[in-house]
Formats: C-alpha cells, sequence, structure tokens
C-alpha cells in the first residue's frame, strides 16, 4: 500500500485535501478532533504558514501547531 | 389543553441556551427574551452569568446564555462553568431543566459532536439548526426533514438574526418540557458503558455529601475527563468517595487493554454516531465558492495588507475616541460648571457649599465629562467583535504572541484589556494552559484600561501642543496617546517575555482559534454592551468617586483657620480697608487690589499647606520630587491607588479649592485644566506642570498597577494573593522607574532645547 500521506504544512494556499491522520501529545490530539479537525476531515489551505488558516466545513480555523504535532493528509486530486 | 396544576405553573423552569461558539447563540438569546435580560456573576466564580425570562404558554422560563462549547470535556473555567449548569451537581449554581441546542447549519458535523455529549445528560432537549441562509450561500445543503427522522428530539430551522423560526422553537419547546426525557442510547462501546454502570454502584452505595450519588451522564464524564479537571473539583466539595480518583484510573486502565482508550474512545464514538445521523442529510457543494467573508479575509489576513489594515482600525479608533467625543464632553462640562455655578449662588459661603461645590461637584464631575470617550471606545469594541473582526486581528497577533511564549488565544482576553482590565482578566479563562492564563493575567493590567484616558485626556489637552501634521491627519496630541498606548503594549509583551522565561517556563500548545464568518453587528448587542459599561462608569463615579472626592476635600479643607494663616489674614483685611477709602483707577487703588490678590494666593496655599493633605503630601514629597511632582500630584496619585480615574477628581478638588483661575487662558481648556496650567510650585512662580511632568505622570499612569477591583479579580482567578502582590509590586516598580526617567530625560532636552 502506497501512503500518500504529506504534513499539512506541504499544502500550498488553495489546496484541498482529506486529513488521515493527527499524532502528537494525546491532550492536543483530542483538542483537535472536538474541534473537528481529525482523520477523514476534507480541508482547504486557505493561507500557510504557522498559524495557518484551513477551511474546515462552512468555516476557517486559524491553527498553529508545535513540534510534537503532527498532520498528515492526503492531497485531493 | 387541560388546566396546568398551579405548582407547575408558578415553578419557574431553566432553560439552557447551548451550542458552540459563533452559532448566533446570543443573537437567539436575545431575540427570545428581549429587553428581559441581566447579566451577572455565577457565585464564587466570576464566570459570566447572563440570564433571561420569558414566559411560555403560561409558564415561567429562565433562559441561560451559556458560553460556547466545543465539548463538555472541561479543559478551561469557561467550559467547566457550563459543564455544571448542565451536570446540575452544583451548589450555588442553576441547574438547567432543559436545553435549546443552537447548531451552526455551516458545520453540522462539530455541533452534533457537542449534542451528543448533550443528550446524554437525561435533559428534554430541542435542536435548533441556525444559519441555514449562510450555509446556502456556501452552497452547503441541509436536509431537515431527513434529520427529525433520525434524530430523537425535535429538530427546528431556525434564523436568528431575521427571527424566523421563532415560534416553531418555542412550541417545540413547550412540547418538550412536559416530558420526562429517558437517559438516551450513547454510542460508547459495551466495554465503557460496562466500566460506568460499574462505577456507578460503587458510588451509590459510598457515602457522599450534599445529595444524591452522581447520575450515570456525569459518571461517563468523569470517566472520560482524563484531565481530572472534573474529579479534582467534586472531591474538593466531598461529591466522591474517597479512593475514586485510583478507581477512575484503573478502569480507564481496562478500557485501555479492551481498546478503548480515553480520550480517544469517546471522539471515535461519537463521530461514528455523528457520521451515522449525518449520512445523506448535509451536501457539500463540490468546489466551495469563495464567500464574502473569504474576499474580505483575503485582505484582512494579509502578512502585509492585514497588519497595515489592522493599525488602521487603531488610529481610527482612538482618533475617534479623542476627536469625536470632544462636542459631548464640552456640553457635559458646561452642564457641571452650571450646577456648581448654581450651588454657589444658593448656599451661604461655608463648609458645606465648599464641600459642595469643590468637593462633590469638582470631584465626580470632572470625571463624568469622560463619559463619552468611554462610549465611543465601546461602540468600537463592540462593533469590531460582533463582525467577527477581532479573530482575525487575535490570527495576526499570534505570530507575535508565540514569540513571546503566548498564544493567539491570549490577545482576545488581552484586547478586552484595552476596555477594563476586569473582564479581560475574567476572558483569559478561555486560555486552557495554566501558565499562558497567569501570565495573560499578570500582564494584562499594563494594557492601557479606559479608566487611563480621563488621565491621559486631562493632562494631555493641558500639556501636549495641539500640532498638526499632513494637512491635519494627525496630530501630536492624538500621537502622544497613541504612544501612551503603545508603550503599554510594549511593556506587556517584555513583561510576558520575561515571565515565561523565568517564573512560568512551560511550552506553547498549539493554538486553534474558529474565524467566525463576517457579519453586520447587531445594534442591539452592540447598544447593549455599550450602555452596560457606560452605566458601570457612572456607578463608580457615583460611589467610589463620589467618596474619595469627599474624602481629598475634608483632608484638604480641615483644620480650617491654621494659626499660620492668621497674620496673612489680618494683613489682607487692612489692605482691604485702606483700598475701600481710595477711589478706584488710582494707582495706590491699582497696587492694593494686586497686594490683595497676591495675599490671596498665599493663603489658599498656607491653608492648603496646613492641611491633613498637605501634612501627609509634604511626607511623601521627597518619595516623588526625583519625578517632577509636587505633593499635590503625590496626594493624588496616592488617592487613586483605589481607582486611577480618581485621580482626575481628586486634581479637581485639589485645584478647585486652590481657586487661582488666570482668567485670560484659552478658552478650549476646561477650568480644571486651566488651573493646572496656573498651579505653580509652594513659595514661587515656576508652574508645576511642565511638559516633563505631566509626560512622568502619564508614563506613570500607563504603567502602574492602581485599580483595587483588578487585584481583586486577579486574586479571584488565581486563587491566592500571591499574584496579585506580584503584579502590584513589579508594575508599581515599572512605573516609578519609568516616570523618573521620563522626567529626567525630558528635563535634560528642554533644558539643552
Amino acid at each position: 500500500m502506497v501512503d500518500k500521506a504529506v504534513p499539512l504544512e506541504s499544502l500550498i494556499a488553495g489546496e484541498t485535501a482529506t486529513v488521515s491522520r493527527i499524532t502528537g501529545r494525546c491532550d492536543d490530539v483530542h483538542r483537535l478532533e472536538e474541534f473537528g479537525l481529525r482523520g477523514g476531515s476534507r480541508i482547504r489551505m486557505f493561507r500557510t504558514g504557522n498559524p495557518c488558516i484551513l477551511r474546515i466545513g462552512g468555516g476557517k480555523v486559524c491553527l498553529r501547531s508545535d513540534a510534537d504535532l503532527r498532520i498528515l493528509v492526503e492531497r485531493s486530486i | 389543553m387541560p388546566p396546568q396544576p398551579p405548582t407547575t405553573a408558578e415553578r419557574v423552569i431553566t432553560v439552557a441556551l447551548v451550542g458552540n461558539p459563533n452559532t448566533g447563540k446570543s443573537t437567539l438569546f436575545s431575540a427570545l427574551v428581549g429587553v428581559r435580560q441581566h447579566v451577572g456573576n455565577y457565585p464564587g466564580v466570576t464566570v459570566e452569568r447572563k440570564a433571561g425570562h420569558m414566559t411560555l404558554d403560561g409558564r415561567q422560563l429562565e433562559v441561560l446564555d451559556l458560553p460556547g462549547l466545543y465539548s463538555l470535556a472541561p479543559r478551561s473555567r469557561d467550559e467547566m462553568v457550563a459543564c455544571e449548569v448542565l451536570l446540575g451537581d452544583f451548589k450555588g449554581l442553576d441547574h438547567a431543566q432543559a436545553v435549546v441546542f443552537v447548531a451552526n447549519a455551516c458545520n453540522l458535523e462539530r455541533s452534533l459532536y457537542l449534542l451528543s455529549q448533550v443528550l446524554e445528560l437525561g435533559l428534554p432537549v430541542v435542536l435548533a439548526v441556525n444559519m441555514l441562509d449562510v450555509a446556502a450561500d456556501h452552497g452547503i445543503e441541509v436536509d431537515l426533514a431527513a434529520l427529525r427522522r433520525r434524530l430523537p428530539i425535535p429538530v427546528v430551522g431556525i434564523q436568528a438574526n431575521r427571527r424566523l423560526g421563532l415560534d416553531e422553537l418555542r412550541a417545540a419547546l413547550a412540547g418538550e418540557l412536559d416530558l420526562h426525557a429517558p437517559e438516551r442510547m450513547t454510542p460508547f462501546p459495551e466495554a465503557f458503558e460496562r466500566e460506568v454502570a460499574q462505577l456507578r454502584s460503587r458510588f451509590e452505595t459510598a457515602p457522599v455529601s450534599g445529595g444524591e450519588p452522581p447520575s450515570s451522564g456525569l459518571v461517563r464524564r468523569l470517566l472520560l475527563d482524563a484531565g481530572g479537571y472534573l474529579e479534582s473539583d467534586m472531591m474538593a466539595r466531598g461529591r466522591l468517595p474517597t479512593g475514586t480518583g485510583n478507581e477512575l484510573a484503573l478502569a480507564r486502565a481496562r478500557l485501555a487493554q479492551d481498546g478503548c482508550k480515553v480520550p480517544g474512545v469517546e471522539t471515535r464514538a461519537r463521530y461514528a454516531w455523528v457520521q451515522e445521523m449525518l449520512d445523506g442529510v448535509v451536501r457539500h457543494p463540490e468546489h466551495d465558492r469563495p464567500s464574502f467573508s473569504d474576499r474580505v479575509d483575503s485582505v484582512l489576513t494579509h502578512r502585509v495588507w492585514g497588519v497595515l489594515a489592522f493599525v488602521m482600525v487603531m488610529v481610527v479608533v482612538f482618533q475617534a475616541v479623542f476627536v469625536g467625543a470632544q462636542p459631548l464632553m464640552d456640553w457635559i462640562e458646561l452642564g457641571v460648571e452650571q450646577v456648581g455655578q448654581w450651588v454657589a449662588d444658593a448656599m451661604p459661603e461655608g463648609a458645606l457649599q465648599s464641600l459642595l461645590q469643590k468637593g462633590v461637584i469638582g470631584g465626580v464631575g470632572a470625571i463624568i465629562v469622560f463619559l463619552p470617550q468611554i462610549a465611543i471606545l465601546f461602540l468600537f469594541l463592540a462593533v469590531l467583535e460582533d463582525c467577527g473582526y477581532i479573530a482575525r486581528a487575535a490570527y495576526l497577533a499570534d505570530r507575535t504572541m508565540a514569540r513571546v511564549g503566548l498564544s493567539g488565544k491570549a490577545f482576545i482576553p488581552m484586547l478586552s484589556c484595552f476596555a477594563c482590565a476586569v473582564p479581560g482578566i475574567m476572558a483569559a479563562r478561555v486560555i486552557e494552559n495554566e501558565r499562558d492564563r497567569l501570565t495573560t493575567i499578570l500582564v494584562a493590567p499594563l494594557l492601557t484600561c479606559s479608566a487611563r484616558l480621563p488621565v491621559y485626556a486631562l493632562l494631555i489637552a493641558a500639556f501636549i501642543p495641539s500640532w498638526t501634521y499632513l494637512g491635519g491627519v494627525l496630530n501630536l496630541q492624538g500621537l502622544v496617546l497613541a504612544g501612551l498606548y503603545a508603550l503599554g503594549i510594549v511593556v506587556a509583551v517584555l513583561a510576558a517575555l520575561v515571565m515565561k522565561r523565568t517564573l512560568l517556563r512551560g511550552s506553547t500548545p498549539p493554538f486553534l482559534l474558529e474565524l467566525p464568518s463576517y457579519k453586520w453587528p447587531s445594534p442591539r448587542n452592540v447598544a447593549y454592551r455599550v450602555t452596560q459599561r457606560a452605566w458601570q462608569f457612572l456607578r463608580c463615579a457615583g460611589t467610589l468617586i463620589f467618596a474619595v472626592s469627599i474624602l481629598v476635600w475634608a483632608a484638604l479643607y480641615y483644620p480650617q483657620h491654621p494659626p499660620s494663616v492668621a497674620p496673612l489674614r489680618q494683613a489682607r483685611q487692612s489692605l482691604l480697608a485702606e483700598m475701600e477709602h481710595l477711589p478706584p483707577g488710582t494707582p495706590r487703588h491699582d497696587e492694593l487690589a494686586e497686594e490683595i490678590a497676591e495675599l490671596g494666593h498665599e493663603i489658599t496655599g498656607e491653608q492648603q499647606r496646613q492641611s491633613i493633605l498637605g501634612h501627609l503630601g509634604r511626607f511623601i514629597e521627597p518619595v516623588v520630587r526625583p519625578l517632577g511632582w509636587d505633593w499635590r500630584i503625590g496626594c493624588a496619585v496616592l488617592a487613586s491607588l483605589p481607582a486611577r480615574e480618581v485621580v482626575v477628581a481628586t486634581m479637581g478638588v485639589i485645584y478647585n479649592l486652590g481657586d487661582d483661575l488666570d482668567h485670560d487662558s484659552e478658552d478650549d481648556l476646561n477650568r480644571l485644566q486651566q488651573k493646572m496650567r496656573a498651579a505653580t510650585w509652594d513659595d514661587s512662580d515656576r508652574p508645576v506642570f511642565t511638559t516633563p511632568v505631566a509626560l512622568s505622570i502619564l508614563v506613570f499612569f500607563a504603567l502602574c498597577a492602581q485599580c483595587a477591583a483588578t487585584l481583586a479579580v486577579m486574586r479571584q482567578e488565581t486563587g491566592t494573593w500571591r499574584w496579585p502582590a506580584f503584579a502590584f509590586t513589579y508594575m508599581t516598580l515599572l512605573a516609578y522607574i519609568g516616570a523618573f526617567i521620563t522626567y529626567q530625560i525630558g528635563t535634560w532636552i528642554s533644558a539643552g532645547g
């Protein structure tokens, strides 16, 4: 099986992707999931950088990750 | 309709409004209860309690607008309160008996996650799906009929801002109130529910104080709350038997072995349920089209244009505060003067007249002049927050804040500190990380609150020349004001940096913030916030400032007729007697008039020096002398320790009693400012208030923690007096050093120039 997952940071503005998995401190990951950012969420990069702005569902979210938190996504074609 | 039994008709039913932030909860709240609302605090905790009343089918409902939540897992103090109100296990707090759940149609998935938590609490719930119009703009289609068939609760589509669907919502709520909601099925795996049942039976046999053993909804939350917030809170109140912590840990360990690791099991189980509920209900567009908000955001969150726009917004706000409020302030000033004159004319000369005219009207009048500025500042802040801009500012600020070691989340409480540090410090509750929260609280009072504005306005208008640049766009007075705001920000940033590197060292957690869609600010919300703050300001003027004004007046007025004044008075009397015999216009007459005025000046000065406040002032004068202050300023600053805006009133009293007004001064200054300009050092004609002195006072007020309310709320939020004591010490030191440097450099420059 080919893993096409790339880090969130590699998306450019306007690209859409699906979150494949989030790893990091348990509590941080849980918080992200409760916020709606979890495996399977469709996102679109609105503004890159750290913090970045993502589009999730109908809304926009500002997110700054730290060294422990890794969000892997699969680009939509 | 069968008649209601009288007991139900009289009982007030508590209905909680629950939902994610930015779902239009507060708009719905206003639409439901209208003007019958009041904002207070929960006892013991400082979380804002927003409640209102409505009548439904002859029954009285109390509607609570709970803070916006993403989850019932309490991480911050705000969430804790909402959780407690819903779980209903806490004395002194309200216990919700029904829930109106407000969901945002644009993000039903996240809303339903929280809903699944709320459904387990065994309360009657009505789901109100709001913002269907916004969703339609985004091309998101929601099939409410299908959702209604799947969910076990009534589902109503509403548009809170246009007051659509409210009748249906009321009807659905009325129908639900009569039902006894069953304990609903939970989406958790069997192994998890087994642990819940086991723990629950354990609690039933163990003795706990304060009523019923915890419900299964509460037990479920206890088990999921790996952070232990809920547990420690309930333990502290004796609501859990000893050894519960151990048992919860064991249960979690068993669950981890069964593949139900806490807290991951919760999101997995609940999102599976959400998916099942929403399958085929919500249709997202193939390609999302850029919305109005996107187009605005492409400018306002831009690295260059966004920052530029932010700076421009701030400049406009401060210019409006300073320039826009002027006509209104002039009117109030005129009114205060009229009343003072009227009192002076109507009453015989003496202590009572002096108290009313100089003490009360001089003191309180000096401060209420600034009401328009406070109102304008809050008007702008309320508009910016209501339209959704504040979150963008937090995004822009996060990059900088992260460098200091804080998150953009700390920016929002800090921004409200520009209005007042008290709500700002309370708003720091949204910060989950305890060290970040403490740092935010400790630097919060450095940011320029609206109470500093009267002090700034008074001194700037009197002592900073009104030079304009760029064809009148920029005014030196406005620039100095902006500079003082900048000073507060820079020092706050540096203080936070130092604290995060030393006392409160710790990592910066990931930062998450929702950027709500832009919308037109609701005039109702804005008007409500402005009047609320204006009223608070007036109440402060009517109580604390009133009391301090009288105290300062008394300390300056008594003892009346000290011995050292008697010879001066005698000399003045004899000169007056001599002058009476001379025709006006002769050289000797003019000479005498001048001498009499001189003596009057000396009498007032001596009277003040010999007063209680004068003695106290001269005692502290050596301390404030290096800052360029005379004893009067020292006293005014000392008297303003409980609340910094008091200084304006205190100066009003001190310089009103002084009464050496030069009537030829410019007309655009008010009486107090003219009197301050005329003030001289004792025993000389050297004016007290030079530009360096005014700047030194300004810098002192920019940095000093003169606010008892702030220190008290700090104590409340940190649970110890240690932190407010620390904040007071470091800020006072900074203020003193800052004022010292300002005065010394200012004097050096003006001497050199």
